[in-house]
Order: C-alpha cells, then sequence, then structure tokens
C-alpha cells in the first residue's frame, strides 16, 4: 500500500513539475502580481491625479514613443501623474483578465476587442470621458463599431484596411487584366496557370490566424453578411454559403496555394515577394514587408475582386481605446479626458499613426497621413469606407473560429451550407 | 530541545524549503486551475460561481474533443514508444568503446539542447512544398523533377509532427539508458561470456533488466512530457486544419486564448491532468512491483 500511495506520489509531483516545465511559450512571462498596488485609481501622493493605462505595442518603437509621451504629458500637467504601461500582443489580454480579477485593472486600456468587458459591466460609456472636440474628429463609420445597446463604449485608435496586390509582371506575362469581377478573377488564374504552372495564381489564407478575413473578403464582395441589418446573426445565408463555395473551389480547382489551412498571409506575402505567387489579399504594409525581405518585384494594387454586381468592399481592422469603471472622482475623469484631448492632438496624433505604419481613425489624421505620405493616401480614402467585423457582438470569438472551423472542414470535403447551418445553429441558439 | 527530539524533526526542516516552494509554486496553481474549471468564468475572467460542472459537460459533449482525445493518445503512443526503441539502441551503440565516441554523444545532444519552437520551424523549413529544403535536396539529386507536397492531408501534418516530436525526445531517452549502462558491472557480462551467453541472451538477462530502472523513470517522464508538449503542433499547424492536428494542449490553448472560454479550457486541463495521473501511477506501480518480484 506504501508503494502504491508513493508512485501516487511521486507521479504526482513529476506532473507538477512537467506542468511547470511544459509551459514555454505560452504565457510565460504574463503573470505580473495582481496584488493590486498601483493601478487602482487613487488620488494620492502629492496631490497628483494618478492615472494609468495599458496600451498594445504595434511595433518596435511603441515603446519609446510612449515612454516620451508618458514624460511630455506629466511634464505639461503638473497636477496628474500618468503611468503608461506597454504590452505586447501575445501578453496584454492575460495581464488585463489577471488585473481584472485582482479588481485592479487599469484606466485606459488600448487593445482590439471591447465587447467581453462591456459585457461585464466593467467599461464607460465614451462620451463619459471624450470631450466633445475630441469625439468630432472620429469617422462616425469607426464610431459605430463600438455600439452596444446604443452607446458608444470604446473609441477608436487605428485600424488597417484590406486590398488585392498583384505582380504586374505576372499578369502582363500571361496576358491578363486586372480582375474586378469573381469571373474574371478565376478567368485569370486560370490564364495564370497555364501561362507557369509553378506559379501560384492567387493566394488564400484560411489558418486560425486569420481564416475569418478570408470569409470576409468574399462574403461582402458577394452581397453577403455576418449579421442583417439588426445585427442578427445570418451565417448560413445563400450569398454566405456562395462566398465560401467559391473560394473552397478555387483551391479545388488547384488555383490557389497548396495548403490554405496552414499557410499565413505571413507565408503568402513570401510567396508574393519571391514572384511565386500572381495576386493575393492583404494590408497596406505588404510592399513594406515585401521590401524588407530583400525581395524587388513589382507590386499593384487594385480593389477586392466583387460577384453579382456589387461594390468592392475592403475588410477593415481597428483597435480601440476603452476606460474601465474604476469608481473616478470628477479629478480623474478630468485627467482622463485630457489624456485623449492630448493624445488625439492631430500632429501628435497622425505622427503615432504614421510611425506605426497604420491607417488614422480620425478625419484630420487622414488628411495629415495622406499629405505626408502619397502611398497612403488611396488607402486613407480606402479605410474611411471599409466594412468591419462585427466586434460589438460578444459571440464575435466563437463566430470567428466557427467560421474557420467551417472553412477548414469544407477544405477537407465538408459540405458549406451543412456547415454554416451548424454554425448559424450554435451560435444563435 | 533534546538531541532525540532534534534528530526526529531534523530531516523535516531541512525539506521544508522545498516543500513550501512547491505548495507555493505548484499546488497553488493546480488548485487554482480547479477552481477555474468549477466555476462560470466571463470571457473579461470574472468568476462567477460554481456552475455545477457545466465546463466538463459542455468540453465532453463536444465532438472536436473525443477527436482532440484521440489524436492526443495516437500522439503521445507513437513518440514515446519510438523514441524509447530508437532511443535504447542509441544508447547500446553509443556505450560500446569506438573511435569519436565522445563526439558522438555530443552530437545526440543536440536535438535535445535546442529550443522546440526552433526545431519545429526548421522542420517546417524542411518540408514545404514551395522552399523546402528536402524537395531542393532531392531536386538537385535528381530524385525528383518536381517539388513534392510532403504534406497532402492532416494525417501527414500529423506523421511529420510525431517524427519531428521523436527526433527531440531520443536523446533524452538515450542519456538515461546510458547512465543506465555504464553503471552495470562488466563482471556480468565476462561471467556471461564465459558461460558461453550469445549477445541476445546478454541483451535480454543482464543488460535490460538492470537498466529497467532508469528505462521506467525515462517513460514516465517522457509519457508527460509528451502529452504536455505544445511547441512542436503549434509552430508546425496550430492543431488546424479543423482540430485534425490539436491535441488537448493546443485545443486547451485556443479555448483559452482564441476562444475567451477560459472555464471551459481549464476543465480540459484538468481532464488531462486526471489522465497523466492515473497513466503514470498505473505504469509506476506496475513496473515498481514487478521489479520487487523479479529481485
Amino acid at each position: 500500500m506504501k508503494k502504491i500511495l508513493a508512485a501516487v506520489l511521486a507521479s504526482t509531483m513529476a506532473l507538477a513539475l512537467a506542468a511547470c516545465g511544459g509551459g514555454g511559450g505560452t504565457t510565460s512571462g504574463t503573470p505580473q502580481t495582481c496584488g493590486g498596488s498601483s493601478n487602482t485609481p487613487a488620488p494620492s501622493t502629492g496631490g497628483k491625479v494618478e492615472i494609468s493605462a495599458i496600451v498594445a505595442e504595434y511595433g518596435q518603437n511603441t515603446r519609446t514613443w510612449w515612454a516620451d509621451f508618458e514624460k511630455e504629458f506629466n511634464a505639461s500637467h503638473d497636477d496628474i501623474n500618468l503611468t503608461v504601461e506597454v504590452q505586447s500582443w501575445n501578453d496584454i489580454s492575460t495581464v488585463v483578465n489577471t488585473r481584472i480579477s485582482g479588481d485592479a485593472a487599469p484606466d485606459i486600456l488600448n487593445i482590439d476587442l471591447f465587447a467581453a468587458y462591456q459585457a461585464d459591466d466593467l467599461l464607460l460609456p465614451a462620451q463619459d470621458y471624450v470631450s466633445a472636440d475630441t469625439y468630432a474628429k472620429f469617422y462616425q463609420s469607426f464610431l459605430d463599431q463600438s455600439v452596444v445597446d446604443g452607446v458608444v463604449w470604446a473609441i477608436p485608435d487605428l485600424a488597417s484596411a484590406r486590398a488585392m496586390y498583384y505582380n504586374k509582371d505576372i499578369l502582363e506575362a500571361a496576358g491578363v487584366e486586372v480582375p474586378t469581377t469573381w469571373d474574371e478573377l478565376k478567368a485569370a488564374c486560370e490564364a495564370i496557370k497555364a501561362y507557369d504552372s509553378n506559379i501560384y495564381p492567387w493566394g488564400i489564407d484560411m489558418t486560425t490566424d486569420e481564416g475569418q478575413a478570408a470569409a470576409a473578403y468574399y462574403i461582402w464582395n458577394n452581397g453577403g453578411d455576418f449579421t442583417d441589418a439588426d445585427g442578427n446573426w445570418t451565417l448560413n445565408s445563400d450569398k454566405n454559403v456562395e462566398a465560401i463555395e467559391y473560394a473552397i473551389g478555387l483551391i479545388n480547382d488547384g488555383l490557389t496555394n497548396t495548403d490554405p489551412a496552414n499557410e499565413t498571409r505571413y507565408n503568402l506575402q513570401d510567396l508574393l515577394g519571391a514572384g511565386q505567387l500572381a495576386m493575393m489579399i492583404g494590408p497596406n504594409s505588404i510592399p513594406t514587408y515585401v521590401a524588407d525581405g530583400g525581395y524587388s518585384v513589382n507590386l499593384g494594387v487594385a480593389s477586392i475582386p466583387t460577384n453579382g454586381g456589387n461594390p468592392s468592399v475592403s475588410a477593415g481592422v481597428m483597435d480601440r481605446f476603452m476606460v474601465f469603471d474604476n469608481g473616478y472622482t470628477d479629478e480623474e475623469l478630468a485627467a482622463i479626458t485630457e489624456f485623449f484631448d492630448y493624445f488625439y492632438e492631430d500632429t501628435r496624433y497622425s505622427e503615432w499613426v504614421l510611425m506605426e505604419g497604420f491607417l488614422p481613425a480620425t478625419s484630420a489624421g487622414g488628411e495629415i497621413v495622406a499629405a505626408s505620405d502619397p502611398e497612403m493616401a488611396p488607402w486613407v480614402e480606402i479605410v474611411g469606407s471599409c466594412k468591419f467585423y462585427p466586434v460589438a457582438k460578444a459571440e464575435w470569438d466563437d463566430v470567428k473560429t466557427g467560421i474557420i472551423r467551417a472553412e477548414q472542414e469544407a477544405l477537407l470535403g465538408g459540405n458549406v451550407q451543412e456547415l454554416l447551418d451548424n454554425l448559424q445553429a450554435e451560435i444563435a441558439g | 530541545m533534546n538531541k532525540k527530539t532534534l534528530r526526529r524533526v531534523e530531516p523535516y526542516i531541512w525539506i521544508a524549503p522545498s516543500v513550501i516552494l512547491m505548495a507555493v509554486f505548484i499546488l497553488v496553481p493546480i488548485c487554482s486551475v480547479f477552481q477555474i474549471a468549477m466555476n462560470d468564468v466571463s470571457k473579461a475572467g470574472k468568476l462567477r460561481g460554481f456552475n455545477n460542472f457545466a465546463n466538463f459537460s459542455k468540453v465532453l459533449k463536444s465532438p472536436t474533443f473525443a477527436l482532440v482525445l484521440k489524436n492526443t493518445i495516437v500522439w503521445t503512443i507513437a513518440v514515446v514508444v519510438i523514441s524509447t526503441v530508437l532511443g535504447f539502441l542509441l544508447a547500446l551503440v553509443l556505450n560500446n568503446k569506438f573511435r569519436g565516441r565522445k563526439i558522438a554523444r555530443a552530437i545526440v545532444v543536440f536535438p535535445w539542447a535546442t529550443t522546440l519552437v526552433i526545431q519545429a520551424s526548421a522542420w517546417n523549413f524542411i518540408i514545404n512544398t514551395d522552399y523546402g529544403t528536402l524537395n531542393t535536396l532531392l531536386m538537385k539529386l535528381r530524385l525528383i523533377s518536381a517539388p513534392v507536397n510532403w504534406t497532402p492531408n492532416a494525417g501527414a501534418y500529423f506523421a511529420w509532427e510525431i517524427a519531428c516530436g521523436i527526433f527531440v525526445t531520443i536523446p533524452f531517452v538515450t542519456f538515461c539508458v546510458l547512465s543506465g549502462l555504464q553503471s552495470i558491472d562488466t563482471s556480468y557480462y565476462e561471467a556471461a561470456t564465459v558461460d558461453g551467453a550469445t549477445y541476445f541472451q546478454k541483451l535480454f538477462s543482464i543488460t535490460l533488466p538492470l537498466v529497467k530502472s532508469s528505462l521506467t523513470v525515462a517513460t514516465v517522464l517522457n509519457i508527460i512530457y509528451v502529452f504536455n508538449s505544445f511547441p512542436i503542433i503549434w509552430t508546425m499547424t496550430k492543431g488546424d486544419p479543423a482540430s485534425r492536428t490539436d491535441t488537448l494542449v493546443t485545443y486547451l490553448y485556443k479555448l483559452a486564448f482564441y476562444n475567451s472560454k477560459q472555464g471551459e479550457a481549464a476543465a480540459v486541463s484538468v481532464i488531462g491532468f486526471l489522465i497523466l495521473l492515473i497513466c503514470a501511477s498505473t505504469y509506476m506501480i506496475y513496473t515498481l512491483r514487478k521489479g520487487d518480484d523479479d529481485l
């Protein structure tokens, strides 16, 4: 008996040790203590109002930019002490969730999704803390993306949009025009394939990373959508089924990269750079990515091809600022308002957006960015009119992973109609 | 305090620091996982109280879970069994005296000493259809004329992941067995040789029984490590397509960090923990008891 007990004990210990060692690469480095020391707002030291912010790390210069911002802000505001913490995209959700469970939510948060926090009644309405002047700067279509129950809960910080990139030389050599409709796209792919069977005509990414974007490109450009005008899920609508079937059809006809379930957009961008891929849909950062990779290809950019005479729709991704409801005094709320006024000051804001290489969320910022960088000008136009994922709905996480799973099941031979019917039933109940 | 009491208490004082450390850094997180698994957890991570094992029933009812569990079992058994056999054979080879043995032993450590993410990325790079080194090599050798798609389906991907798992696990087994082999007194073999024993008789009657304890330790640790292994599968496929290459660990990671279903993720973690606890304990009880009978 003793031996059995010893064996059970020993294996428990070994398991526990493995559990400690085996976590590498998952969430290491995240558990910053949640002791609730510095993050709860407290009108403390020296009569200064303390406000804290957690912001996302977009690129290599984000940390330096925010360190300078913090210094300048505190130097020009004697009565406020701002602390900005920059977190990588891998860690930011875990850090914030840990803080929330320790009742130490930050005051200001810069992240992509807000619906989960709103659903838990953790956020303040945007108009409680954004001054009228700053509020008026945002594109209305951007603010609409953060509405739940008629209230705006977060404000946009920046965005990115998608368009079709193509290798001009390959298209010219294959003798095809830049496709604008699905029929033209398929014909162009076939012509490119006939010209050189080693070139993949069209790139599709249906991976866990970004499979939802693939769905959006085809669904939106077929006149379909994830929801109807009232915000009800319409995942299995005829247009959506037709759209996914079209994409799967391109893959099954051998007109795309070989493994869309495992090849991410970055793999596709590498293939595009190496001249092995003729066309793909991607963000405005592609030319920089390709150039940084040491490639030199003759790239052109065009609208995403559409079907059924629908206007071309670009897929937008937008990140946000939100403020947690930490029971503020008037001074604290005023300090938070001041933070946003300072951040969204036109020159400072457009400088930040340009530094991060994204697209601005304010019209004034858009004008400055378009004027300072001619390559960004068409993108500023695109982003003002693009469509966004329905992230204001709390089920979006499930829809996103569900639609990726449906695409991947379809790649394995599943029936698109059945897969989307199941997803619709699962989500809408 | 008299000498007798001190002597009785002394060992506990010595082990107290490690017991306390283990309690704080191991037991607390384990309890916390159990707590999350039993709670209704909001997407923002707030615990909303006991929910009558709803997380467990949701997980167990999902058809994906059965698929993922099957993958995990195939993955663990294939990697552990094959790497144990190959590692054992390699240890036998490395235990012989030959020129360059030290270098050979050092080379065997390499896969073990490299980060798993790097290993998995390297394997991905080797088998890639478009720019993979395997295709390039075979084309240079004129064995193939056009690039071969080495991963035409999910099963092929999973097989490559298992191959990568085996490759990185072999060194561990080899070194455990090698340490066991080196502790065997050569007089046993000399006596056996005098009695006219063949190579295989010596292998099965002397070597195997005497390295059994090191092999047991290696196998138990391997089962745990391989079962819980995350980096290889995550780097190579992220469990795609449609969970066909997911194991419990990558599945629970997706549940927690892609779907924000932390309660269900914790439930999967608890299920994995219990499976491992049962397997590892059974294996240890079985081998230890058998070991006693032999001695």
